[in-house]
């Protein structure tokens, strides 16, 4: 997770879990997967429109980088933040080609959170301390 | 003969483990040191409601998350033993500061508290928040420490 994640936000998480909800993290990660899908696919098409509106687009981002970086997507927040200077310039080039980054960004993570809970899952709740780099 | 079975155990890491986390480790606040507190949480994002509003109950607060400023106003028209409303400032529809505005309009300053929840690193925030009778103000992403902090202080205004 070497500077995918950030590790304070994402130990957040894990000290939000207990007995009580044993699975939080990878329910919270789910569904930020799930609700950014909608987001992604906004904004894709709002990359489409001509002309572009700008603003729609900001506000499609701001929500997305506010859920990342809830749940520690440090690399993904970042290209967000980079996309909404583009978008503030009105700079439609800019903005797809940071998006390409953002996508890869996110895709990158998800695989990344997908091994983590399939090792978690096999490994019990001991071994969850031990998180593959 | 002599049947020899190894066992290889684990340590354990007790310290770090979730199932046994203790309140000294890492988070110098006690856990449950406002239990009870009757907080409305207003958050339009739904991983960002879902994590806050856990964050607080692990403080020991009884929190009714809602998801829209609308539903905020129409909660507090009907519970008021609400003590505290933390609020998103950016809600599409009606927005955080919208929100504080009309619930300063009719109740008093202090009741309930207002605290706001913003991702935005403008210094004049904490003036506009204050200006429309805010109490506080946190940064997101909202982290359990912060919280504690930040709801410790409000309360104690009161006394």
């Amino acid at each position: 997770f070497q500077g995918y994640l950030d590790h304070e936000q994402f130990n957040q998480l894990e000290e939000l879990q207990d007995d009580a909800n044993p699975n939080f993290v990878e329910e919270v990660v789910t569904l930020y997967y799930r609700d950014s899908a909608r987001l992604v696919h906004s904004i894709e098409q709002a990359l489409e429109k001509s002309p572009i509106d700008f603003n729609k687009l900001d506000s499609y981002m701001h929500q997305f980088r506010g859920s990342s970086s809830s749940i520690g997507a440090k690399k993904v927040k970042a290209e967000c933040s980079l996309f909404r200077e583009y978008c503030r310039a009105g700079n439609g080039e800019g903005c797809m080609r940071t998006f390409q980054q953002v996508k890869k960004e996110y895709t990158a993570l998800r695989k990344k959170l997908e091994t983590f809970f399939q090792l978690a899952r096999q490994a019990g709740p001991v071994d969850r301390a031990r998180r593959p780099k | 003969m002599n049947l020899v079975l190894r066992f290889q155990t684990r340590p354990l890491s007790i310290g770090r483990s979730s199932a046994f986390i203790t309140s000294s480790e890492q988070q110098p606040t006690t856990p449950q040191q406002f239990k009870g507190l009757k907080i409305v949480l207003a958050d339009d994002d739904n991983v960002n409601r879902t994590v806050t509003k856990k964050l607080l109950e692990k403080l020991g607060c009884e929190v009714t998350a809602v998801a829209s400023g609308f539903e905020c106003l129409s909660t507090l028209s009907s519970e008021n033993s609400v003590r505290v409303v933390i609020l998103d400032l950016q809600m599409p529809e009606m927005d955080g500061f919208e929100v504080a505005s009309r619930i300063r309009k009719f109740r008093s300053r202090n009741w309930p508290f207002i605290i706001a929840l913003t991702a935005s690193a403008e210094d004049n925030i904490w003036e506009r928040c204050l200006q429309l009778g805010m109490n506080g103000v946190i940064r997101k992403p909202v982290l359990l420490q912060g919280m504690a902090e930040e709801l410790r202080r409000v309360l104690q205004v009161a006394g």
